[in-house]
């Protein structure tokens, strides 16, 4: 199964723009695996449109190593260059107040 | 002579509950009076022979007369309120068999320990339970409610739901099961806030109704504001008559109708899926996929429109020019822009097949590299997990075949819970697919269908089962047209059922 590349886009995970050069990405890629090396928490994730995403040295590594390759950089853009903005963590949704819970357990027909 | 009294009594109240269901006001008094008197009339003479006993000096007889005489009154509620909540499985199944009178006693006592089985907390009752359902061949309702119920003391309450339900399709009918099955239904829809499935249960008539489920109908009714719901009264006696009443009385008070809906206020209808104008194909296409993957019911409407956002995209002069012009400025190999445009396809079209698949929707009519990728993906792909489905069930017989010679024992409630999450599959498959897929998917569910129909009936005697399955296949048939199989359908859903309930 193929996956959208928003989540684990290059782009996204090295926090750069679309068009950013090959030395602003090797530079960004040093400092964000220092960072994770020095568990700096800012460094920890990176935002996407589809909300935050945990980010690891793995990641930094697999992300610089797509943007060095012409073709996986050139798909990689065409998803970052057009996705909507990226959004923060969004609250957890409230709990659902439609039912009655623990009904059945006091009607006697189980827990 | 007691026998045909209590059988009476307890068909009399039945009669008075389903009359007064379907507001049959006058037949519901007369059941109810007529049940009266025969009870008043089975006490009087119960207490004048337990007078005689004692008159003549043998009042150890009375007292025996007084045992059978009462535990049937009783029994129910010792049941109910002291045995299922003790998890006292054993006592409750033997308790049972003075609990009601008619035919098959042994069933209702199989399916009050499975609901026993609910609270106990050995764990060691199911296999108790199976060993006793096991026992009884041919498959009928009770069976499958007492392996529903397990499932509940297991906790599958996705098993189960269905599983009960499915009791309705068998030819076999056990009412006093069917009160069980029908209650523990409203009560899991009550948990779960699901009262317009409690009021489509009552309207319909669907379950013997219990009591509590009666009163649980008039809530339900009540709150989706059905036409003919109870009125406070008459909900407030309903409460009087079910158990319960402790935890119930916030069920009453709360079941206040909705507001009348305005007559002038457009009906409901769902939102469009509104796209920026501003954005470009592309920008537009990713952001109504984003919309529709992180909605929790995605629509058809929204689907429809993030497909012909996507073909519009894909299709777009400016993509392909930005991407050719970026492929030369990043010196990418010869070809790159067909293959980023093809991965982009094969991605897009995966991850909507998924979303359509999981909210069961069918494939919108947009012509283009999406929508005709994810028509094809859609149908074959429903196809062949139909084709794969009917291919298992059908390798049930070759399988009962190689394990009887290795001396294991068929156990027919798996080949019906094979027959129902195959059944629910297809009609999920047509609902999402249309008729053309219902079309195409009918021919293999029909061979299938029929060929074991055929051999449950034939070669062990499975009634009920088989009937059911012919009968599926009946209204199939009849839904696509198919004249053969409605005529062979006809044939066999004619045939006389046998079961432990009408036979002598």
């Amino acid at each position: 199964m193929h996956e959208l590349k928003l989540e684990d886009n290059p782009f996204f995970v090295l926090g750069i723009a679309a068009d950013a050069s090959r030395i602003e990405i090797e530079r960004e890629a040093q400092k964000l695996l220092g960072m994770l090396e020095l568990g700096f928490v800012d460094a920890q994730t990176y935002p996407t449109p589809l909300g935050p995403r945990p980010r690891t040295a793995e990641l930094v590594r697999a992300a610089v190593a797509a943007l060095r390759d012409p073709y996986r950089r050139l798909v990689a853009e065409l998803w970052a260059r057009h996705a909507p903005p990226a959004k923060p963590a969004e609250p957890p949704p409230p709990a659902s107040t439609a039912g009655t819970p623990g009904l059945r357990d006091k009607l006697g027909w189980g827990r | 002579m007691w026998g045909p009294v209590l059988v009476a009594v307890f068909y009399l109240q039945r009669l008075a509950v389903d009359a007064r269901r379907q507001h049959r006001t006058w037949r519901h008094l007369a059941w109810s009076a007529a049940s009266a008197v025969m009870t008043t009339a089975l006490l009087v003479l119960g207490s004048l022979l337990v007078y005689l006993f004692w008159y003549v000096g043998m009042w150890w007889m009375g007292v025996v007369l007084v045992g059978f005489g009462i535990w049937p009154m009783i029994a129910s509620w010792t049941i109910r309120h002291v045995l299922v909540p003790l998890g006292a499985y054993r006592i409750a199944y033997y308790a049972a068999f003075g609990a009601r009178p008619g035919k098959d006693v042994p069933a209702y006592a199989m399916c009050v320990a499975a609901w026993a089985l609910v609270y106990d907390r050995t764990g060691k009752g199911e296999a108790w339970v199976a060993s006793k359902r096991d026992a009884r061949v041919p498959l009928g309702d009770a069976e499958v409610i007492a392996t529903a119920l397990m499932a509940v003391a297991r906790g599958d309450l996705d098993i189960a739901r269905p599983l009960m339900r499915s009791a309705l399709l068998l030819e076999e009918n056990h009412p006093f099961i069917r009160d069980l099955a029908g209650e523990w239904l409203a009560v899991d829809a009550a948990e779960r806030g699901d009262w317009k499935q409690i009021a489509d249960d009552g309207y319909a008539a669907a379950w013997p109704a219990t009591p509590l489920t009666f009163f649980l109908e008039g809530v339900a009714s009540r709150k989706v504001g059905a036409a003919g719901a109870p009125g406070t009264t008459e909900l407030w006696f309903r409460w009087l008559a079910a158990p319960h009443r402790f935890t119930t009385r916030h069920l009453r008070e709360a079941a206040v109708p909705p507001p009348p809906a305005e007559p002038t206020a457009a009906p409901a209808e769902e939102p469009e899926l509104v796209l920026p104008p501003e954005k470009a194909p592309l920008p537009r296409a990713i952001s109504a996929h984003l919309a529709i993957a992180q909605r929790v019911q995605p629509t058809p409407t929204a689907l429809g429109a993030t497909v012909r956002a996507w073909d519009a995209a894909l299709s777009d002069g400016a993509t392909h020019s930005w991407l050719a012009r970026r492929a030369l400025e990043l010196d990418a190999p010869l070809g790159a822009v067909d293959r980023a445009l093809r991965e982009v396809a094969l991605v897009v079209t995966d991850d909507l097949a998924r979303i359509a698949d999981a909210a069961r929707l069918g494939s919108p009519a947009s012509h283009g590299p999406i929508g005709d990728a994810l028509g094809r993906r859609l149908r074959h792909g429903r196809l062949d997990a139909l084709e794969a489905g009917f291919n298992a069930w059908a390798a049930r017989k070759d399988d009962h075949v190689s394990k009887r010679n290795l001396g294991a024992a068929r156990a027919p409630i798996d080949e019906w819970r094979e027959f129902i999450a195959l059944r629910d599959a297809y009609a999920a498959a047509v609902l999402a697919g249309g008729p053309e897929l219902r079309r195409l998917a009918f021919p293999h569910a029909f061979t299938t269908g029929s060929n074991m129909a055929a051999w449950l009936w034939n070669q062990f005697h499975e009634y009920s089962m088989s009937h059911a399955i012919s009968k599926w296949l009946l209204d199939e048939a009849l839904a696509v047209g198919d004249t053969e199989a409605i005529e062979l359908g006809n044939r066999n859903t004619s045939l006389y059922v046998r079961t432990r309930m009408n036979e002598d």
